[in-house]
C-alpha cells in the first residue's frame, strides 16, 4: 500500500467523482463505505458524501458514530467551516453527511441542493481527493436528488441492483432517467440476495442496456455482522473473502474509464429476464 | 464554528430578491427577461419593467410544472422569445418554485442554444437581504462575460454597504415598521420658505438610487427655483450623486440625463458626490464635504436615501428628508431628522423616462411660493 501511490496520482490530477444509484435498501451505503475503505487501503485519498436525510452513509466508517450534518448546522444559524462538517473516518476517509428534515416534513430534495452548494463553497478537501463517492438516496424522486449530477459534480454513475425483479425494475428506471439527462452509466454492480440465476440475470440486464456487470457481491452474513458493530468489512474482517470482493471492485472503479449512455429495457423484456 | 449574532425576525413584507435580480438584468441591458416560475410571480414589477423597455415573460408553471418540472417550457420559451423579440442579450430568473424543485436553468439554455448570451440567475425570494438577487445576477453576468471583474468587485462592495445601511437605519432596522406618509408636504414647504426668508443657508443633497433620481432631482430644482425667487439663490449649495463615469451603462445614462436637465434649468451642482449606484457610500462623501466646507450651514434637504448621510457630519442643522419608502419615516425620525416627507409611488413614475419628472413635494413648494 502506498508504494505505487505516486503512479496512481499521475494518472490524473482530477478526482474521480462517482455516485451509486439503486433501489432503496439494496445496499448502496454498505457498498459505498466498503469501496471507500478499500480504496483508502490502497493508498487513495477518499471522501464519502452521504446525501440521504437519514445520514447513515458514513456510519460504518466512523465506528458506528454519527456526525453533525451540514443541514443541521445551517439550520442552527452558525457560520460553517470545513472542520465542522468534514470528519476523518477509517484510514483517513473523509466523511460528510448532508442530513435533512424528518420524514414527511419540508423538502429533502431542496436540502441536498443547498447543502452541496454550501459544501462546494466551504470545502477545499475535495480538490485533494482521488475518489469522491456521493451516496444518494434510493429513488430519484425529485430534482434535488439528482443535484449532485446536475450540478456537474458527479462524473461517473454506477447502478447497484440484485437479481430480484423490483430492484432491477428500479435500476432500469434509473438508467432511463440518467439517459434523459445525458448522464452515462459506468457500470452495474450486483449486490446479491441469493435468488436463483442471479449473476446471469444481472449480467444480461447490464449487457442489454449497454453496460457491463463489473462486480458480483455475494450475500454474506459477515457484512451484516460488521455493520451491526458499526464497522465496514474492510476494517473488521479484512481477511474475509467478501473483503477481497470489495477490494477488487475498488480497483475496478479506480481504473475504469468507460461509460455508456444506457438504453433502458422494455418492461416486458425485464420481466422475461427474471422469469 | 462561530455563532452568528442572532438577527432580528422582520415581519413586514420586504423587497424580493427575484425582483432585485430582474432590475439588475434591466441595468445590464438585457432585451428579454424570462421568469421561470408561476404566472403571477413578481407581476407588479415585471409589468413596471416593461415600461423601461425590456420584455418580461414567464414560463407560467402550473401544478403540472411543479410536479413534472418545467424544463420543456423553458426551452420552448427561449426559442419563442428569440424569434419574437430578436434579442441581443437574454436573462433568465429563477423563482421559489423552480428552485425548490431543482430546475437547471443551464440545461434548458444548452438545449435551446440561442445564439446570444444568456444570463442565468438561480434565485428565489427566500433571502434575508434582497441584495442577494443583485449579487447573483452580477455573478452570472460576470460568468457570461457581460461585466468585468473590476465592475463586479465594485458592485459587490456597494451591495454590502447597502445592506448595512438598511440594517442600521433602514427598513431592515426593526422587527416591524408601520408604513407612514410622513409629514404634511405643504407645512414642510412653508418651513423651507421661512428658512430662506430668514436668510438661512442650506444644502441640498440628492443621494438617489439609480432611476429614482429622476424624481428626487426635482426637489433640488424646486428648492433652487424658490430660493432664486426670494433673491437668496446663492444661499443654497447643491450636492448630487450624478457621476456619469461610474456604474453599468444604463446607470451612467441616468446620471447624464439628470445632469443635462440640471444644466438646462440653470442649477449648479457644486459637489458631485458619486455614481448613481453609489447611494450607500455617497452619503459619507457628502458628510466629509460638509465637515470640510459647509459646516456652518443652517439646514439640509436630503433626498433619495437620506439615512445614508452620517448624522455626526450635520450637527445642529435642521434636517428635511425626502424618501420614497413609507417604512423609512420612523427610523429617520428616530435618527433625528426634523421633517420627513414621503414621495408615494415614486418608482413607477421614474421608469422609462429620460428627464426629471415632477415630484409632489417640488410641486407643493412651487405652489406655496407662488402666493408670496
Amino acid at each position: 500500500m502506498g508504494d505505487n501511490r505516486d503512479d496512481k496520482m499521475n494518472d490524473s490530477k482530477k478526482p474521480k467523482i462517482i455516485a451509486i444509484y439503486g433501489k432503496g435498501g439494496i445496499g448502496k451505503s454498505s457498498t459505498a463505505s466498503n469501496v471507500a475503505a478499500a480504496c483508502a487501503d490502497e493508498g487513495y485519498k477518499v471522501m464519502i458524501i452521504g446525501c440521504d436525510p437519514k445520514s447513515d452513509s458514513s456510519i460504518t466508517l466512523l465506528g458506528g458514530k454519527r456526525i453533525p450534518t451540514i443541514l443541521d448546522l445551517m439550520r442552527s444559524g452558525v457560520d460553517i467551516t470545513e472542520d465542522d462538517v468534514v470528519f476523518e473516518g477509517y484510514n483517513g476517509v473523509k466523511c460528510i453527511e448532508v442530513g435533512g428534515p424528518e420524514p414527511g416534513i419540508g423538502c429533502a430534495g431542496r436540502g441536498i441542493i443547498v447543502a452541496i452548494q454550501k459544501l462546494k463553497k466551504i470545502s477545499k478537501a475535495q480538490d485533494e481527493c482521488d475518489l469522491i463517492i456521493y451516496d444518494v438516496p434510493g429513488d430519484i424522486v425529485c430534482g434535488g436528488f439528482i443535484a449532485p449530477i446536475r450540478k456537474g459534480l458527479v462524473s461517473e454513475a454506477y447502478v447497484l441492483t440484485s437479481g430480484e425483479y423490483m430492484p432491477l425494475y428500479a435500476a432500469n428506471n434509473i438508467c432511463r432517467g440518467m439517459s434523459k439527462i445525458n448522464t452515462p452509466i459506468s457500470g452495474v454492480i450486483c449486490n446479491a440476495r441469493s435468488v436463483s440465476r442471479e449473476e446471469e440475470i444481472v449480467h444480461k440486464f447490464a449487457e442489454e442496456m449497454g453496460s457491463d456487470l463489473i462486480a458480483f457481491i455475494p450475500k454474506e452474513q459477515i457484512v451484516q455482522d460488521c455493520e451491526r458493530d458499526g464497522f465496514s468489512v474492510m476494517e473488521r474482517a479484512p481477511d474475509s473473502e467478501i473483503a477481497q470482493v470489495y477490494r477488487n471492485l475498488a480497483r475496478t472503479i479506480m481504473s475504469r474509464n468507460t461509460s455508456v449512455m444506457a438504453k433502458a429495457l422494455e418492461d416486458e423484456r425485464l420481466r422475461e429476464l427474471t422469469r | 464554528m462561530e455563532k452568528v449574532k442572532k438577527e432580528i425576525s422582520i415581519i413586514h413584507p420586504r423587497p424580493s430578491s427575484i425582483v432585485a435580480a430582474l432590475y439588475t438584468l434591466r441595468d445590464l441591458d438585457v432585451d428579454v427577461a424570462i421568469l421561470h416560475g408561476p404566472p403571477g410571480c413578481s407581476f407588479k414589477h415585471a409589468r413596471l419593467l416593461e415600461e423601461d423597455g425590456i420584455h418580461v415573460v414567464t414560463t407560467s408553471l402550473d401544478e403540472n410544472g411543479f410536479v413534472f418540472g418545467g424544463h420543456d417550457e423553458l426551452v420552448a420559451l427561449l426559442d419563442k422569445v428569440s424569434e419574437m423579440f430578436n434579442p441581443k442579450l437574454i436573462g433568465i430568473v429563477g423563482t421559489c418554485v423552480s428552485m425548490i424543485i431543482g430546475e437547471e436553468l443551464h440545461d434548458a439554455v444548452l438545449e435551446a442554444n440561442p445564439d446570444v448570451p444568456v444570463i442565468e440567475v438561480e434565485v428565489h425570494a427566500g433571502y434575508r437581504n434582497n441584495t442577494k438577487g443583485v449579487l447573483f445576477a452580477l455573478e452570472s453576468a460576470l460568468d457570461a462575460g457581460i461585466i468585468s471583474e473590476d465592475e463586479f468587485d465594485r458592485q459587490k462592495v456597494l451591495l454590502e454597504e447597502a445592506t448595512i445601511v438598511e440594517k442600521r437605519h433602514g427598513a431592515a432596522s426593526k422587527e416591524y415598521l408601520a408604513p407612514s406618509r410622513g409629514d404634511l408636504k405643504y407645512k414642510v414647504a412653508q418651513r423651507i420658505i421661512d428658512l430662506l426668508k430668514e436668510g438661512k443657508r442650506g444644502i441640498t443633497i440628492m443621494n438617489a438610487k439609480k432611476e429614482t433620481g429622476y424624481m428626487f432631482a426635482d426637489v433640488t430644482v424646486a428648492v433652487n427655483e424658490v430660493a432664486k425667487q426670494l433673491g437668496v439663490g446663492s444661499n443654497i449649495v447643491n450636492m448630487a450623486n450624478i457621476d456619469d463615469t461610474l456604474g453599468l451603462p444604463r446607470v451612467r445614462h441616468h446620471a447624464k440625463c439628470i445632469a443635462a436637465d440640471f444644466k438646462e434649468r440653470g442649477i449648479v451642482i457644486h459637489e458631485n458626490i458619486g455614481g448613481m449606484d453609489e447611494y450607500p457610500i455617497a452619503g459619507d462623501v457628502a458628510g466629509k464635504l460638509i465637515e470640510e466646507k459647509y459646516s456652518d450651514y443652517d439646514f439640509v434637504i436630503i433626498t433619495g436615501v437620506p439615512h445614508a448621510i452620517p448624522m455626526d457630519c450635520i450637527p445642529g442643522m435642521e434636517i428635511i428628508s425626502v424618501t420614497n419608502g413609507p417604512r423609512q419615516v420612523l427610523p429617520m425620525k428616530e435618527m433625528g431628522h426634523d421633517h420627513v416627507i414621503v414621495e408615494i409611488d415614486l418608482h413607477p413614475k421614474t421608469l422609462g423616462v429620460n428627464n426629471i419628472v415632477e415630484s409632489e413635494f417640488g410641486a407643493t413648494l412651487r405652489e406655496v411660493a407662488k402666493d408670496l
